[in-house]
């Protein structure tokens, strides 16, 4: 009987000591930032100037679009909503949504901020005068360019449609539209930034 | 009783012919709900049950002043990734085969909306094919 005993706890030391190294905490599906990048902008709002570092202790969640289009916004906006309607209310009160118009020729921060909450009434989408949008966009490595120009009012803007997650002034989490799209995995990521 | 039954027969009797006539069939789709109230996308299903190819070549509707077929596509630029959509001349359905239009593929862009589109109603669409098909299709305005 007794030579079971120390095998017995061997196998029990065994997997209590491989219980203790499992890996810690959350495996994020988003890709990590290793070394979070310090961000910032200043774009206009419907009622001025609204600065990213000015939301502090919020999980930011930003795009960069543009309101006449169809499909490739709309999906990503749509998907952040699906995320951003699946968290408590305490959460949503520490994530915000926010949508950057690369269009500012055509978009207003007025427009811009009506598309957004026409989404969720809590997104906010910004605009702003053509060097603020450049600048902003330089600093997410966003690239846009108009396309089938057909004049002033009638053009399409190709652009990446990355969506960054801003914590505390830096840039943490980065999603492909194709990723932002797995709203579990989205919610399961930023619950364990909150 | 059997009477509505013989109805409902004579029914999906002539349904049943007018595919068979027309060999294409629209297998579901919406209007996806317009973020800026004047215009937005739609998205189809299009099932060719005929031995021969259908092509699409252009789309009517009476919300808006013109429908595009557009393709949504993703490159390298400046080594960035980037999106954006192209117009389509004309989208072939091959026989006995099946054409998506869905979220960043082809989809239907609907130019000047006419009037505010509420989630849950019917938009009228006609579908266009090369020899002069014209196909009717209602698709429910849709918030995804």
């Amino acid at each position: 009987m007794r030579r079971w005993v120390f095998p017995a706890v061997l196998v029990l030391a065994l997997l209590g000591l491989g219980y203790l190294l499992r890996p810690k905490g959350h495996a994020f599906y988003g890709t990590r930032l290793l070394n979070p990048k310090p961000v910032d902008f200043t774009l206009e709002g419907p009622s001025g100037p609204v600065r990213l570092s000015e939301m502090p202790g919020k999980a930011v969640l930003l795009f960069f679009g543009f309101t006449r289009c169809p499909d490739v916004c709309p999906t990503t906006l749509l998907a952040l909503k699906r995320a951003y309607e699946r968290l408590t209310p305490e959460e949503r009160a520490r994530v915000q949504v926010v949508f950057v118009s690369v269009d500012p020729e055509r978009d207003t921060p007025e427009d811009a901020d009506r598309y957004a909450k026409a989404f969720n009434e809590a997104f906010i989408g910004l605009s702003g005068n053509l060097e603020a949008v450049r600048e902003a966009a330089q600093t997410f490595g966003v690239f846009y360019q108009k396309s089938q120009y057909r004049g002033p009012q009638d053009y399409l803007v190709d652009h990446t449609a990355t969506t960054f997650v801003v914590q505390d002034g830096k840039l943490v989490l980065l999603y492909s539209p194709d990723k932002v799209e797995a709203t579990d995995k989205v919610v399961a990521d930023l619950r364990a930034l909150l | 009783m059997r009477k509505l039954g013989w109805f409902l027969l004579g029914l999906l009797g002539v349904a049943l012919a007018q595919d068979a006539l027309v060999g294409v069939k629209v297998a579901g789709g919406w209007v996806r709900f317009p973020a800026r109230p004047d215009m937005t996308a739609a998205f189809l299903a299009l099932e060719n049950q005929s031995e021969k190819p259908f092509r699409l070549v252009g789309v009517k509707s009476e919300v808006a002043e013109r429908v595009e077929v557009h393709e949504t596509f993703q490159e390298m630029r400046d080594g960035k990734m980037v999106m954006g959509m192209r117009p389509v001349a004309s989208l072939e359905v091959p026989p006995g085969g099946r054409l998506e239009l869905r979220p960043g593929g082809y989809h239907l862009m609907l130019i000047g909306l006419k009037r505010p589109l509420q989630v849950g109603e019917k938009v009228k669409l006609v579908l266009v094919f090369q020899g002069g098909l014209r196909l009717p299709v209602d698709l429910p305005v849709e918030m995804r």
